[in-house]
């Protein structure tokens, strides 16, 4: 049988009611789960993995599918309208989306992620099942010097993309690379910063520092404006769907998301939070609307929700192509997938075509159905916002702590959030901006694993850093992303300091 | 740290006090950077980048960072501030430390509640002996939900033990 | 997975009020690890055939293990209904991370399964054997590069014992630690290192598709389906197993600890245990009692020997 017609029969078996049914069921309990801040589409499949073993295999790889997305859908409604994002993929999401929801604009942000979800899971999984093979011999020449060089050009583009003073924005981002330092440094087995707290050992777990820095900080800052600010959040302003200029804005946006998301979820030390940092700082860059980045710009949301589902895709590419879980989630699928006999690996696709394609057709099926139980409940979400403040953010308050007590039930743990939370808020007082932090956190170690690892395999020559055409190429786009601006600034200096002066009342 | 924003002649000449307390800051976090590594010199193994390599560069930028940062307080290049309200911020602390204090003890519905109804006291609804109890109530049944069907585990206490 | 999630909501999320022997298995990882993965399937067969009617998992993640070893040790002390799943990883990392708490402070009841180590070089490497490797070893320790996992985990411990019964100083090995299998997978695959060291069934699909060599495995006899010599055929005497346990409470008498020998035995080789070992690909290693005891105490002490050789533990 030919691709088509396997995917074809894939898609016949998943279309049938009763395994829409499933995918339904899936997607709902897996949103449910994943609206956890701090709990991830990872932790989300491993929870409800057993749920699905009493279905037979094609019921059970439907409901499975479909709580993947759900999983990764539900960290993005969160982050969204609460500014408590579920997963480090989502954290960008918050940075324009909950903007967004603040001006009444909740309801297209929501729609935007699903939709660019939708369309990016559509792409992504296509891609996946049409070119898998060759993009993983592509992936497979990423070695440590390229993934170096992959983080220097995220570093560069990233910082360049926060915040309205270096100054500020350096120090933040330094910040949090001073946090990225905490716990056993991997490649020596040696404790760094851990003053002997076995808690700090592992490091700063991501998903508390931004839930503590986002949603814990943001609270304390809105609590402490006492009775200026608005008592309620106007939820709708215009219309609660996307009007034409949402559309016209959104749809490059997502496919520029898949464009970057895709490849680096191929990547095996690729990550979903890259490709969503990589996408909102090129949208950031080619926007017609800068002023909005920042106050809630809808190709913000757009780009980032789509490199965040691309990626997601890409990751099956390895898992399946090669059997290599690079990521947690993928690490938890695969357990998935044993328990219905798939061995992923090489050999897969020859020896199991009707299980893959019937997964890639489940993931279709999910996907859409993600999109029929988001859509018509935007407007139900967007009306959360009008919950008086006391009891709306009680009600934050109350989820972002349970996410964390739900991925580590440790007192130690919910004393970080409080101490990231009040750091936050101190942040926010001095103006700050906290998503560097984050960023810092993040980037950080894998920007100094690579170096070493690569350094340690050339015993110590740093010439190979450059050596490579693929680390070369990506190194002298991080040094253009850096010069440029740097030379457009000083050739309009003039004039926007004139600008300055003239807008200084 | 000075959070007024009413700026006369007078202190606009002066240098603003909290941006020198956050070089401060910096300087103390790089310095902690410097020590807790210092041990950790001559371990680099064949990439001669070793684990102490990567935090001595983090600790000079943020040296760095903070001259920068005295520079700017004497230029007073900081934005202004709000007046903020510490009432409030008390309130969501001391729920916050109380959830973190309770939730072996008491459980996770109990801890949370109170919670929930320090929150809203900080946003103005004092009535604690509203809002508490709605919390709880509230917590129980993600309690049930979240641990009873979904086997996360959230720690149970004596409320808890009563449904399960 | 009876009294999972439908059963619960069949019954309206009330639980079957329990009986005989509750048991609460703390896994000392975070869902959906191998310890984790291990726990929840304990708790389904330990289930399904009665030996237990409620049964808890609770995780608590952090430091390979050494975390979680520590609350059971101080919490749970005398308590004959606390179980706790581990595993070897777990003895290297008490090491590193210098935990006062050790295995010493719990009650270790049986080893439940394992994985043995495997030597494997990219397909299109001119070594063909693990002579060839060693040779090269000899000749510049640095020039070979290892891929594996974390730092002093199972997969270096592996390369120290070889470099040391090579006679090569093990301080010397360049072995480059990533996170996670697939990183290190991807990196051997790309011929970013010489030679990569994992578990088998990490390799297993690529060693079969021909794209990886398997040089040797760690296993003390040659094992069935899997074409490569051991390293003790090789001339290194070098066994190793990354095995997953379950130990009990520490300071139970010596009537309890039968009870919970007694039930893990009866699910070792119970059809609901047998089945999930071969659904899941792990391996039947049960070993119980005394015999696990002089095991273990074996293991620490050579990996406590192997570390400090590598230079990780002082």
């Amino acid at each position: 049988m030919s691709t088509f017609e396997f995917l074809l029969q894939g898609l016949m078996s998943a279309a049938q009611p009763m395994n829409l049914l499933y995918a339904l069921i899936g997607v709902t309990l897996g949103t449910a789960v994943g609206v956890l801040p701090g709990i991830g589409p990872a932790l989300t499949v491993a929870l409800l993995l057993p749920v699905t073993y009493r279905l037979d295999p094609t019921g059970s790889l439907i409901m499975f599918a479909g709580i993947y997305y759900g999983g990764m859908y539900g960290g993005s409604t969160t982050s969204i309208l609460l500014n408590t994002p579920g997963e480090s993929a989502s954290i960008v999401t918050a940075l324009e989306g909950n903007k967004m929801a603040r001006n009444g604009r909740g309801g297209p942000a929501l729609a935007t992620a699903a939709i660019g979800s939708f369309v990016a899971g559509l792409i992504a999984t296509l891609l996946l099942a049409f070119i898998a093979p060759y993009i993983v011999r592509l992936a497979l020449v990423f070695g440590p010097r390229e993934y170096f060089a992959l983080m220097v050009l995220a570093f560069v583009t990233v910082s360049s993309a926060f915040g309205d003073s270096t100054l500020r924005g350096l120090t933040s981002l330094f910040i949090g690379l001073s946090f990225s330092i905490v716990g056993i440094d991997q490649l020596t087995g040696q404790n760094r910063l851990s003053f002997g707290i076995p808690d700090l050992l592992d490091g700063i777990e991501v998903t508390t520092m931004a839930v503590a820095m986002f949603a814990i900080g943001e609270t304390l800052f809105i609590a402490a404006q006492g009775d200026k600010g608005p008592d309620k959040v106007e939820a709708v302003k215009g219309s609660v769907w996307m009007n034409a200029q949402d559309w016209a804005r959104s749809w490059k946006a997502w496919l520029r998301g898949t464009a970057i998301g895709f490849p680096i979820g191929a990547m095996p030390a690729g990550g979903a939070e890259i490709g969503t940092f990589l996408s909102y700082a090129t949208e950031k860059r080619l926007t017609k609307h800068p002023e909005e980045f920042g106050n809630g710009a809808i190709e913000g949301v757009a780009g980032p929700e789509a490199a965040n589902n691309a990626s997601a895709a890409g990751t099956l590419v390895p898992l399946l192509t090669l059997g290599l879980p690079t990521t947690a989630t993928a690490a938890i699928m695969l357990a998935g997938f044993q328990q219905y006999g798939l061995q992923p690996g090489p050999l897969l696709f020859a020896t199991n075509p009707q299980l893959v394609w019937g997964l890639i057709a489940s993931l279709l099926i999910a996907n859409l159905m993600l999109l029929v139980l988001n859509l018509p409940l935007v407007g139900l979400w967007v009306k959360l916002l009008t919950i008086p403040k006391p009891w709306l953010y009680a009600g934050i308050l109350l989820f972002a702590t349970l996410g964390t007590i739900g991925a580590n039930p440790s007192v130690f743990e919910l004393g970080m959030l409080l101490t990231f939370g009040l750091l936050g808020y101190v942040m926010r007082v001095f103006g700050y901006p906290i998503a560097p932090v984050v960023v810092g956190l993040i980037l950080g170690p894998l920007a100094e694993q690579q170096l070493r690892r690569a350094l340690a395999i050339s015993q110590g020559d740093v010439t190979v850093l450059f050596t490579s055409p693929i680390a070369a190429v990506l190194l002298v786009l991080a040094a253009l992303a850096l010069v440029v601006p740097l030379i457009l600034r000083a050739r309009g200096r003039g004039e926007v300091l004139s600008q300055m002066a003239a807008s200084e009342d | 740290m000075s959070l007024d924003n009413n700026k006369t002649t007078a202190e606009q000449r002066r240098p603003d006090r909290a941006a020198l307390a956050i070089a401060a800051v910096l300087v103390a976090i790089a310095a902690v950077i410097f020590v807790d590594v210092s041990r950790l010199k001559g371990m680099a193994g064949y990439s001669q980048v070793g684990p102490a390599t990567i935090p001595d560069w983090i600790g000079f930028a943020l040296i760095g960072l903070a001259i920068w940062t005295v520079v700017a307080a004497f230029r007073r290049d900081f934005p202004e501030r709000e007046k903020q309200e510490l009432g409030p911020v008390v309130w969501i602390v001391a729920g916050l430390a109380a959830q973190m204090l309770l939730l072996r003890l008491a459980g996770f519905s109990i801890a949370t509640g109170v919670l929930f109804g320090l929150t809203a006291a900080g946003f103005g609804k004092r009535k604690l002996w509203i809002t508490i109890p709605v919390g709880i109530v509230l917590c129980l049944v993600i309690w049930l939900i979240f641990a009873g069907m979904l086997q996360l585990s959230l720690p149970a206490g004596p409320l808890e033990r009563l449904f399960w | 997975m009876k009294h999972f999630f439908l059963a619960s909501l069949l019954t309206g999320a009330l639980a079957l009020p329990a009986a005989a022997a509750d048991y609460t298995i703390m896994a000392p990882a975070a869902p959906g690890g191998g310890w984790d993965q291990t726990a929840r399937s304990l708790q389904t067969a330990l289930q399904q055939e009665k030996i237990s009617n409620n049964v808890q998992v609770i995780n608590v993640p952090g430091a390979g293990g050494t975390i979680g070893i520590a609350q059971f040790a101080s919490q749970q002390k005398g308590n004959p209904n606390a179980l706790m799943v581990g595993g070897y990883v777990m003895v290297g990392a008490i090491l590193t991370n210098n935990s006062p708490v050790t295995l010493k402070d719990v009650t270790p009841i049986a080893r439940l399964t394992g994985e043995y180590e495997a030597i494997v070089v990219p397909a299109s490497s001119d070594i063909k054997t693990i002579g060839d490797l060693v040779a090269k070893l000899k000749e510049n320790p640095g020039a070979v590069s290892w891929g594996g996992g974390s730092a002093g985990g199972t997969d270096h411990i592996l390369v120290g014992l070889l470099a040391k019964a090579a006679g090569v100083d093990p301080t010397k090995i360049n072995y480059i630690a990533f996170s996670g299998g697939g990183e290190a997978l991807a990196a051997i695959l790309g011929a970013q290192v010489t030679a990569g060291v994992s578990s088998y069934g990490e390799f297993e699909s690529q060693v079969k598709a021909g794209t990886l060599r398997l040089l040797a495995i760690s296993s003390d006899a040659k094992v069935e389906g899997i074409d490569a010599p051991t390293l003790k055929e090789s001339g290194f005497d070098v066994v190793l197993q990354n095995w997953r346990m379950v130990a009990a409470a520490p300071g139970l008498t010596d009537e309890q600890k039968a009870t919970v020998l007694a039930d893990v035995e009866k699910l070792a080789t119970s059809k609901t245990w047998q089945e999930t070992l071969k659904t899941k690909g792990w391996a039947d290693t049960y070993l119980a009692g005394p015999a696990f005891e002089e095991q273990l105490a074996k293991d620490v002490s050579a990996t406590e020997a192997v570390l400090k050789d590598i230079g990780l533990v002082k």
